[in-house]
């Protein structure tokens, strides 16, 4: 007999997990369905087959220049928050210092920081140095925001690395930053590309702190909002949000896929 | 760093090597830290000075004052809207954590095969863009949208009647945040019932109880630290939503985070729109405090 469920109940919560699943993807097929509907209106009945959104959205330059923008932005704030964080993580795990938790806490806190009340204090600030809102207001809040994810990446997979394998190296006479560059990074690749690939996504979708700093500039959920409010371009909008969505689900899926397989070869390495 | 290093060191070579940079503890530290410190910390203090009048918008004589803080705290319409938002929040939250639990429960026990699979197709739809999922739900609801237009096609509904609140209303604003939300929530939960030492229930099976009540007595108390976590998941990240709301709240989804978008916006009242950031920030870091053993971030901070 098991002793969590009973045959029925596992049965019941099947059926509830199945229900709630088409719950969350409806939507999103629902989506896929509409771009290729040809209506100006996302209304039943269908009005047949097109791909006249998708054409719209391949000749649309001022979404061309919003996808640029965020990619320019997303490239640098994940090589600034991956170096950040590869730098707090092996202080974290290889360093023993007074104030440890509530440097770590600091760290992590952009997690939890209302991100309205964020970009609002980023707003004040460089409003009273008079620094100007523009690429470099966006990327320095997005690694702001992006360094705690890459920590929580890298620390868990320091933490797994044998350190004797560090000590060895220090014996043999190599210094901390040659034992980190033949050493550790090698073994913490996989997590570092994973932490790259997440920083990406988040600063690729994010729009309530983007809105307070970009300026002049229009990020690509700046657009999107944009688009949103106006409906008159709803198709294309649709159109756009369906190859999005679906480049960052193989992006996400397929970094933390890789990740695993990776870190499955180097385990040998790490257990002698 | 140069390449010198790598040929066989010399004692000549290595003592020339103990000048050259190495990873201390502050040169790992110092930019990480100086960074949250200059973009993060100091930042939050400005706000500070602004909701006391230290600074402000528009130059030219001003002293500080502490009026715009106590004009909201006793009896404004601002401090009644905040807890407007802690309802839509918190319902939103409770609801979400008894949706996610059986989900969690079923993928964690059951003893299903390929569960991590299962769970992957769960968490999916929150790794993709934000914005679009709000949008699906925007043509979904909208007058002209999906749901009323599929309404008018079978003849469920006259079309001179379409249903207008679904869009543009509180049940939106709550509708949308539940559906944004509840992928995630699974997760803590799921964590918490994995690490469940199912011998406890097959020794309570032993001893005669019931299924129903082992959950009660086992499962459940077990399981709660994931469920405080998974309640904060949602609840810190919606009480100050002001994406959302704009977009499918109309007038009555307006929450507290737009009325903060409006004071620095439209109405250009930096320092009230100070007051009510600090005061968000203020109840969303003593909540993480409180809570912070749940979250599992303090994991990290032990290692």
């Amino acid at each position: 007999m098991d002793v969590a469920l009973s045959k029925n109940g596992a049965r019941i919560l099947q059926v509830f997990f199945f229900l709630v699943v088409a719950f969350l993807y409806a939507p999103i097929l629902i989506l896929l369905i509409f771009s290729f509907n040809n209506s100006d209106l996302p209304t039943f009945p269908l009005s047949g087959f097109t791909l006249e959104w998708y054409r719209q959205f391949l000749h649309d330059s001022e979404l061309h220049a919003a996808l640029r923008t965020s990619a320019i932005v997303a490239v640098i704030s994940s090589i600034g928050a991956v170096a950040l964080g590869i730098l707090a993580s092996l202080a974290l795990t290889r360093r023993r210092f007074r104030g440890m938790a509530a440097v770590s806490a600091l760290m992590l806190s952009p997690l939890v920081i209302p991100y309205i009340v964020f970009g609002i204090s980023l707003l004040l600030f460089f409003h009273a140095i008079s620094f100007p809102l523009s690429f470099a207001s966006l990327a320095i809040a997005h690694i702001v925001l992006s360094v705690p994810y890459t920590i929580l990446v890298l620390v868990p997979r320091l933490e797994q690395i044998d350190s004797s394998l560090e000590e060895a190296a220090r014996d043999l006479g190599a210094n901390r930053l040659r034992t980190f560059r033949s050493i550790v990074l090698p073994l913490i690749f996989p997590a570092v590309v994973s932490a790259f690939l997440i920083a990406l996504v988040v600063s690729f979708d994010e729009y309530a702190v983007a809105s307070f700093v970009a300026g002049q500039q229009t990020t690509f959920p700046i657009y999107l909002y944009g688009a949103l409010r106006f409906p008159s371009r709803l198709p294309e909008v649709i159109a756009v949000a369906v190859v999005v969505m679906t480049v960052s689900l193989v992006v996400v899926v397929g970094a933390e896929i890789g990740r695993r397989h990776a870190e499955g070869r180097l385990g040998d390495l790490d257990l002698p | 760093m140069t390449t010198e290093t790598d040929h066989v060191p010399s004692p000549a070579s290595r003592k020339h090597r103990r000048r050259r940079p190495d990873l201390t503890t502050p040169g790992l530290l110092g930019l990480p830290l100086g960074w949250l410190i200059v973009f993060f910390v100091i930042p939050i203090c400005f706000v500070g000075a602004y909701s006391v009048g230290a600074l402000s918008l528009f130059p030219g004589a001003h002293e500080m004052t502490f009026s715009a803080w106590n004009d909201f705290l006793h009896g404004s319409v601002y401090l009644s809207l905040f807890w407007r938002s802690v309802r839509m929040s918190f319902t939103v939250s409770v609801v979400v954590v008894l949706f996610a639990y059986p989900l969690a429960y079923f993928l964690a026990l059951s003893g299903t095969k390929r569960k991590y699979v299962l769970l992957l197709i769960l968490i999916a739809p929150f790794l993709t863009s934000y914005l679009l999922r709000v949008l699906a739900w925007k043509v979904i609801l909208g007058s002209n949208g999906v749901l009323n237009s599929l309404l008018f096609w079978t003849g469920l509904r006259d079309p001179d009647h379409p249903i207008s609140q679904l869009l543009y209303s509180k049940f939106a604003v709550m509708l949308v945040l539940g559906y944004v939300w509840l992928p995630f929530v699974a997760l803590p939960i799921f964590v918490s019932l994995e690490s469940l030492d199912r011998r406890l229930l097959e020794a309570a099976s032993d001893l005669g109880a019931s299924r129903w009540q082992s959950f009660r007595k086992i499962t459940l108390p077990l399981s709660l630290p994931g469920v405080a976590a998974a309640f904060m998941f949602v609840f810190i990240p919606t009480v100050g939503e002001f994406v959302t709301p704009s977009l499918v709240g109309g007038v009555s989804g307006y929450m507290y985070g737009n009325q903060i978008v409006d004071l620095f916006g439209a109405s250009l009242d930096w320092q009230t729109g100070s007051v009510l950031s600090l005061f968000l920030l203020f109840v969303v870091a003593t909540l993480t405090l409180v809570f912070s053993r749940f979250l599992q971030i303090g994991r990290v901070t032990t290692g």
